[in-house]
């Protein structure tokens, strides 16, 4: 059972966050002014991205509080509207590059919240029944990941699964003794495919549960150590998605103390983005993002342990 | 420091040859190569019952000469009233360690340390886990961090059919140590992951995600180097290589 205190730790680190991602938002914006490249546009889209991913998660916990999910709609509405151009600018990347799955990674969970662009959906169908989109030379995670958002988009599957899963570092739970951080940063968007980025537990197979059981406690202790505050958000966000989380208060208060004062969560210990503000925001956003995600699920998780019931077994 | 460290490695060397398939002495060969008696002691004493492992490994009657410099070792090293559990835990192993070698069957180890209660059970007599030697409170309240630190530093407890109070409390917490084996790998602490591993052959329910045996080899390529860690790591392999020993108490269990 997760002391209230402890719960009051994780929440204030994804307020604190979202509060900085909103004040912040216009980081974001993928076309500074009219110098910014085409590439460096389409290279811009990925923290979009990643802020629709989390935002939509944030969004659909109620447990985030009335003010944060406000935050966070008007941070998606923004998106949408604003730096994607009602979507408009997903459909300009994949006019250039058809076979990009990232236009299509980040429209997927717009449009689960209800955002709609029928031209992209048109050019989605076409492309996406080409043998070449399957074909694609992807890393195994990634793979997963376009399987995933097939799913979630009803989309015929490009592969199964179990066969992407397979196929991954995590799928094949080798000695825990090797992870690096690049291993790290695939086990951790591994659970997230599988669980729909937190919003379906369930979707984890029981034996990587298992493994992760085991072997995440000694990953979390080791990326705390280090200072690593990027990797280990996105370690305690695995341990948010397992069946019994530990949701660690050492490393929960450790994460806590790393955040700065404006909300910012730095990647690493001892290294605070200097420069110019868009350098600053860029070194800062994922991190920080992370930690609102984090701290999301390990709260939705705290609470309902402690709405649970006596010998439910979710202590 | 420097004098004990070098005397240490050149011991532990010997233990590593002796398990490897040497049969000679280690204490003799070590006092011939130094030349110094107090320093060799020291050198056991520091290395403790593991002093005799070649003997309690292979099942062969200790060296005269080994029995005797870990005689004197326990003699001059006596923990005293403000020991740690740890040092009164490695004195009470040699003691219990000679005192199988030895086989005398009068033979009584004497008290044994400042924390727990005496060992006054024979050699021959089945220790029940707890009974006997100092106390584990704090190894029992220990983190996993800290339970495996410690349970490394007790290493040369870990012996098949251990039945210390110890070695109950590692058979009790086999995930624990795993995932201590994990964190000091990958903090390439060469010599703790070794103590871990050594324990984790003696134990059950280590999960095979581990991949203990790739460990251990692991290990050894990294930090053989140390011969106290190649003295753990190659006391783990005879020890996998030769199981089943009879069950340690509370073997099994879960975490």
């Amino acid at each position: 059972m997760t002391e209230p205190s402890d719960i009051a730790v994780m929440h204030e680190v994804g307020d604190r966050a979202i509060a900085w991602l909103h004040h912040n938002q216009d980081g974001f914006r993928p076309r500074q002014d009219d110098t910014t490249s085409d590439f460096e546009v389409k290279d811009r889209l990925k923290p979009i991205g990643e802020l629709a991913l989390i935002g939509k998660v944030l969004f659909r916990e109620g447990v985030a509080g009335s003010r944060q999910a406000a935050l966070t709609r008007q941070l998606l509405d923004n998106a949408w509207r604003d730096l994607l151009d009602g979507g408009k600018l997903l459909t300009w990347m994949q006019e250039q590059e058809p076979l990009s799955p990232i236009p299509f990674e980040i429209y997927v969970p717009f449009h689960e919240l209800g955002y709609e662009e029928p031209a992209f959906e048109a050019t989605l169908r076409s492309v996406h029944m080409l043998e070449s989109w399957s074909a694609m030379e992807t890393p195994p995670v990634r793979r997963l990941g376009i399987s995933a958002f097939e799913r979630r988009f009803g989309l015929p599957r490009s592969i199964t699964t179990e066969r992407a899963t397979a196929a991954t570092w995590l799928g094949r739970r080798p000695e825990p003794w090797t992870v690096e951080m690049n291993v790290g940063y695939a086990v951790t968007h591994t659970v997230f495919h599988l669980t729909d980025w937190g919003e379906n537990s369930g979707g984890l197979p029981d034996e990587l549960a298992e493994y992760l059981t085991q072997w995440l406690p000694a990953w979390v202790d080791d990326w705390l150590d280090i200072g690593h505050w990027d990797l280990l958000g996105e370690l305690l966000v695995v341990d948010a998605c397992l069946p019994t989380p530990a949701l660690d208060p050492v490393a929960w208060r450790a994460f806590a103390e790393a955040q700065l004062e404006d909300g910012a969560m730095p990647a690493q210990r001892g290294s605070l983005p200097e420069g110019r503000r868009e350098d600053v925001f860029d070194a800062l956003y994922h991190p920080t993002l992370v930690a609102a995600f984090a701290s999301v699920l390990a709260t939705s998780r705290a609470m309902g342990d402690l709405r649970a019931p006596a010998g439910s077994g979710t202590a | 420091m420097k004098q004990l460290s070098g005397a240490v490695h050149d011991l532990a060397s010997e233990l590593v040859s002796a398990l490897r398939g040497g049969d000679h002495s280690v204490a003799g060969t070590t006092g011939s190569l130094g030349g110094d008696e107090a320093l060799t002691v020291a050198a056991a004493r520091t290395l403790g019952a593991d002093v005799l492992l070649p003997s309690t490994l292979l099942r062969r009657p200790a060296p005269e000469p080994d029995v005797a410099v870990c005689r004197a070792a326990v003699h001059a090293y006596p923990p005293g009233p403000q020991s740690s559990p740890t040092v009164a835990w490695s004195h009470w192993a040699m003691e219990r360690a000679l005192a199988h070698v030895t086989a005398v069957p009068q033979h009584t180890p004497s008290a044994a340390g400042p924390l727990g209660g005496a060992a006054t059970d024979g050699p021959d007599t089945p220790h029940p886990a707890g009974n006997g030697g100092p106390d584990v409170t704090a190894l029992r309240e220990a983190t996993w961090q800290a339970f495996t630190h410690q349970l490394s530093v007790l290493a040369a407890l870990a012996v098949p059919g251990a039945d210390s109070a110890v070695a109950a409390e590692a058979a009790r917490r086999p995930v624990d140590v795993s995932r201590g084996f994990v964190r000091a790998v990958r903090r390439r602490d060469w010599l703790q992951a070794a103590g871990a591993g050594r324990w984790l052959a003696v134990i059950d329910g280590v999960p095979p995600t581990l991949g203990l045996d790739a460990g251990l080899r692991f290990v050894l390529r990294m930090g053989g180097a140390d011969a106290r860690v190649a003295l753990h790591v190659h006391a783990a392999l005879l020890m996998r290589a030769d199981t089943p020993y009879p069950a340690a108490p509370g073997r099994g269990s879960g975490t």
